[in-house]
């Protein structure tokens, strides 16, 4: 069974700065997700083709990144360019890391995990979005989107009128109160681990600050009780949700 | 002769913390090495005249002897920071100061042990204190969070402290006993922030990138 080409996030834009590098777990495969000095983001296989050490553990410099292992670096489109053991080699083309497609939307980093482009493009596009943290929860998603759909989101903006869960996409989902409303990216780890990478689907003036505590400290919460509810909810719900994936 | 000496075994998390101390106040000062692993020399009657608890570090400055990484750094910072800025005077951010210092001797104390056993042991790292140390970089990644929306770059205050210097070396070594950085986004920034500053060292498990 071949899955549909989707866009998945792997972190808030915000969290890789210029010249960082980060590793991101997507079904159990391992990305490495950095940002080159000219402020492009990439996402590829974490896995150096030389020894097989994680990319991620290395670092950035300029438009290359090189491996903590041996200093190999390679560059954008994932060629290696230069092996500090042997700097006069002209080293082959066939010394490539897997690069996957990478776009920002929304103040979030996506991949699709392979070098496809999907026909849709990410939904729930706003112009104007305030970044707030990603959230990592050991819980599997079809439990955290059961919590979001009965959840009860306090609003920042106004008195409480209710949330609303609607899900976008697969790996898009917003909560809604009043004026405000989040923006969740769903990155699924692996079966029992869930990131969230969760933006404010509003301007800065508005939310940057108190804001941004107000709805990170709402997220502290859900986590908490997600983490404490799981075994139970593992054994009373087994698989039954078609989201279990 | 330097005027300080600081009996040292190089892999040891708590030893790095003085030695980043003193170099990043840019003191002169000089390595006494102690052969921890395998020799256990600390906890021979020489280094037990010194400090009777048979643990390092343990920092000789002059005629003054004192042990215990807290009071270490308090003593540092108190006696070579002119600018008060790693242990500030304020009262509440002193407070918070400490607060984060005992955290780093108390919360971070699994985290220290996880990475021992992994280092030395023959058995792997015990489940229980890899979860605490989870536990304990999620809550200071919480804290970074927060004061990333006040666009707070330290722990503590508007300079980077103590607080910072202990806290660093468990979450920078993490990978040694097998916790990655992935879900600390936070306090993946705070360390590459850290890892910037003026006189910054590494250690081993800390890597100088090349």
């Amino acid at each position: 069974m071949t899955a549909p080409t989707v866009w998945i996030p792997v972190a808030l834009s915000s969290e890789i700065e210029a010249g960082a590098s980060a590793g991101a777990v997507v079904d159990g495969k391992e990305v490495v997700v950095w940002r080159d000095t000219s402020g492009k983001a990439h996402a590829w296989e974490d896995r150096c083709p030389h020894r097989g050490m994680r990319m991620s553990f290395g670092f950035v410099r300029g438009d290359h990144i090189a491996c903590l292992y041996h200093g190999w670096q390679y560059d954008t489109a994932g060629q290696c360019q230069y092996i500090p053991a042997h700097p006069d080699l002209d080293v082959p083309q066939t010394i490539k890391v897997m690069t996957y497609a990478t776009k920002e939307a929304n103040g979030v980093i996506w991949s699709t995990l392979s070098e496809e482009v999907p026909d849709e493009a990410i939904p729930g596009e706003t112009d104007q979005v305030t970044a707030l943290r990603s959230l990592y929860i050991d819980c599997p998603a079809a439990f955290v989107r059961e919590a979001l759909e009965t959840a009860s989101l306090p609003g920042f903006s106004a008195s409480e009128e209710g949330t609303d869960f609607a899900a976008l996409s697969d790996t898009v989902w917003t909560l809604t109160t009043g004026e405000d409303r989040l923006f969740i990216g769903v990155q699924r780890v692996n079966p029992s681990q869930t990131a969230l990478h969760v933006m404010i689907a509003g301007p800065q003036a508005t939310y940057a600050g108190a804001g941004q505590a107000h709805f990170s400290t709402w997220l502290e919460t859900l986590r908490r009780s997600l983490e404490d509810g799981a075994p139970e909810k593992a054994a009373s719900a087994p698989m039954t949700t078609a989201e279990v994936a | 002769m330097a005027a300080i000496t600081l009996y040292d075994y190089e892999l040891d998390e708590h030893c790095y913390r003085v030695r980043l101390l003193l170099t990043m106040l840019g003191l002169e000062w000089a390595p006494h090495a102690i052969d921890m692993v395998p020799g256990e020399e600390e906890k021979q009657p020489p280094m037990l005249a010194l400090n009777p608890l048979g643990r390092l570090p343990v920092m000789r400055d002059g005629d003054l002897v004192l042990h215990g990484t807290e009071a270490l750094l308090a003593y540092l910072a108190r006696a070579y920071d002119g600018a008060n800025t790693w242990l500030p005077k304020d009262a509440a951010d002193f407070g918070r100061v400490m607060m984060w210092l005992n955290f780093s001797t108390l919360d971070l104390q699994p985290a220290s042990q996880a990475r021992v056993q992994a280092l030395f042991g023959t058995t792997g790292v015990d489940a229980p204190l890899k979860e605490a140390s989870r536990n304990a970089f999620r809550i200071m990644d919480d804290h970074m969070t927060k004061r990333g929306y006040e666009h707070g770059e330290w722990f503590v205050g508007e300079h980077v402290t103590l607080a910072d210097l202990a806290l660093f070396p468990s979450f920078a070594l993490s990978r040694d006993f097998g916790i990655d950085h992935d879900e600390f986004p936070a306090l993946r920034r705070w360390i590459r922030r850290f890892r910037n500053l003026e006189n910054f060292t590494t250690m081993p498990g800390i890597p100088d990138y090349h």
